[in-house]
């Protein structure tokens, strides 16, 4: 069901003009978080594209990650300026998003979620032990050049962008396609759906989406690893914001990542608490699998019905 | 002497193992025909449609459509080209508006409509076939007979030169197996040929120029209505007898 036009434009507003306001307000911490934000919304609205709307639940996403991010940094090393790699960091993963969907789209339900969980640890292997990638202990920016305003900017703006992309397609035949491929792929295929080729298409919009947040996300910690950008723990929270948010809707992985940051800032200032997250993160989806599988967004359509019911009874009494 | 079948299958074949569920089925159906496949349960019926459409491929034979040989080809390839199918136990988009879920069809169909176009033959399609005032409902929510109905929708919004029905009248009352009938005729009348699964007797007598009978994978009947519904080889096939059983 698509939300009404003007509810979107509302919170796209309020959103965009938080992300794009704070730097007048806020303080550097505070735009630290919001980088955080933008960035898990970027990963989680992509993400979204394919495993929410396509219904495709790839578990390898920080293989996109870390494409962007090493192909930002390599370039920059061989003298490029960081910003003119990030066209670069999305090409390299929309071409990588390709050679391993050809194979894996062929595969359906949980065998290709298996698959990709292949695919993602394989690419961090694989970074861990090839010399130009500089093996598991990663690789530095050159120094120099570093501006956090600009790259909570480049953040804010790839937020902005991917959540309008998602939009327009969720509103076009692809956006159609996509459901139809979600709800009964043998259904859309008989109405002459192509659907290897739209989830293909989906696939590469948000790989490159997610490269290009790859290479900001080098940009602003000048240090990769395998460890940090291949990480299998990136590929789940990748996954756990949209279905928390309210998967295949345009708002629930929005509302997904800013819980999911939110938590997460909290839980690293608690040493107590700091190596509990993925305890917390596995307790959040094991109550939205249980009681409300449509996540935030299906909480709220809740509160809203319930509300909605106990008007009359109010202007009874 | 007769123009060339629209649709010429010839020694169509599938096999699931050791498991023959269609074995060398030749049939051909001429343009602006109404072609009816019967037969007992488990005769075939249904995998037949499927090897027409590329939702399974064929173990051996072909099949020309429009003189172009389209075993082997993808569903998707084959809506394209005009051929079509739908589905006897429904398969709905459930979280879509009835409206959206022809959009599919007339989106993606042969014609691939874009623009004003689509809305405009969706709008057509959901007036044909009594829809049009259940537009913005979810889909999950209509009636078996509205179900049957939105089947034949979307497998009209694509446009096709042949539909293929399978078993629409299946669980509908004779009221709404009328409007079916009528449905078939008036969809016939506008140019297309139509090749249906039935197993309601007097619809299929009713509407279908030709019929062919299908028992345990093999045709074993073809021709008029009448004639066919009297051959023995048809009658032992519903009703059971020796020879039928030992064959």
């Amino acid at each position: 069901m698509k939300a009404p036009l003007t509810r979107s434009l509302v919170w796209f507003g309020v959103l965009a003009a938080g992300l794009l306001g704070a730097p007048a307000a806020a303080e550097r911490g505070t735009l630290n978080d919001l980088w955080n934000v933008a960035f898990a919304i970027v990963l989680a609205s992509a993400w979204n594209l394919l495993g929410g709307f396509a219904g495709q639940i790839s578990l390898g996403y920080s293989a996109f990650v870390g494409i962007g991010a090493y192909t930002t940094v390599l370039l920059a090393m061989a003298g490029w300026n960081p910003w003119l790699t990030l066209p670069v960091a999305a090409a390299l993963a929309v071409a990588f998003s390709v050679i391993i969907g050809l194979p894996t789209f062929r595969l359906r339900g949980p065998y290709f979620s298996i698959a990709t969980i292949g695919v993602g640890e394989a690419v961090r292997v694989i970074a861990s032990g090839v010399e130009f990638t500089g093996g598991s202990s990663g690789l530095r920016m050159p120094s120099g050049g570093f501006n956090f305003i600009s790259n909570y900017y480049g953040m804010a703006v790839l937020a902005l962008f991917t959540v309008a992309v998602v939009f327009f397609i969720h509103h076009d035949a692809f956006g159609l396609a996509l459901d139809a491929i979600r709800q009964d792929i043998d259904a859309a295929e008989a109405l002459g759906v192509q659907s290897t080729r739209y989830k293909l298409l989906a696939h590469a919009v948000s790989a490159a989406l997610v490269g290009a947040a790859g290479g900001l996300f080098a940009m602003n910690f000048q240090y990769i690893s395998p460890g940090s950008v291949f990480d299998f723990r990136l590929s789940l929270s990748i996954v756990l914001m949209p279905i928390v948010g309210g998967i295949a809707t345009l708002v629930g992985p929005v509302l997904g990542a800013v819980l999911f940051s939110y938590l997460q800032i909290k839980l690293l200032a608690s040493p107590a608490l700091r190596d509990s997250y993925l305890f917390i993160y596995g307790g959040l989806l094991m109550a939205v699998m249980l009681f409300e599988p449509r996540g935030m967004v299906g909480l709220w359509e809740r509160l809203v019905r319930l509300r909605s019911r106990q008007r009359p009874q109010a202007a009874e009494a | 002497m007769a123009a060339a079948p629209l649709l010429e299958v010839s020694g169509v074949g599938k096999r699931f193992g050791g498991l023959v569920a269609v074995a060398e089925v030749s049939f051909a159906v001429q343009e602006g025909e109404i072609f009816s496949v019967i037969g007992p349960n488990g005769a075939g019926k249904t995998t037949l449609f499927s090897l027409l459409v590329g939702s399974q491929r064929p173990t051996t034979g072909s099949i020309r459509f429009r003189g172009e040989e389209i075993a082997g080809l993808r569903n998707d390839q084959v809506v394209a080209r005009g051929l079509v199918r739908t589905h006897q136990i429904v398969r709905p988009f459930r979280d879509m508006t009835v409206k959206q879920n022809v959009s599919v069809g007339a989106l993606f169909g042969s014609k691939q409509l874009r623009g004003e176009a689509a809305p405009a033959k969706v709008a057509e399609v959901l007036e044909r076939t009594g829809l049009a005032a259940r537009a913005r409902v979810l889909a999950g929510t209509l009636t078996i007979g509205e179900l049957k109905r939105l089947e034949i929708a979307r497998a009209l919004a694509t446009e096709p030169t042949v539909l293929c029905l399978d078993e629409v009248m299946g669980g509908l009352n004779p009221a709404e197996i009328q409007g079916a009938m009528a449905l078939i005729r008036e969809i016939r009348k506008s140019g297309i040929t139509v090749l249906m699964i039935e197993h309601h007797v007097h619809a299929v007598v009713g509407v279908s120029d030709r019929v062919m009978v299908l028992n345990f994978g093999r045709k074993i009947a073809e021709g008029r209505p009448q004639e066919v519904l009297r051959d023995p080889a048809v009658v032992s096939a519903y009703l059971g007898d020796e020879e039928g059983a030992a064959a």
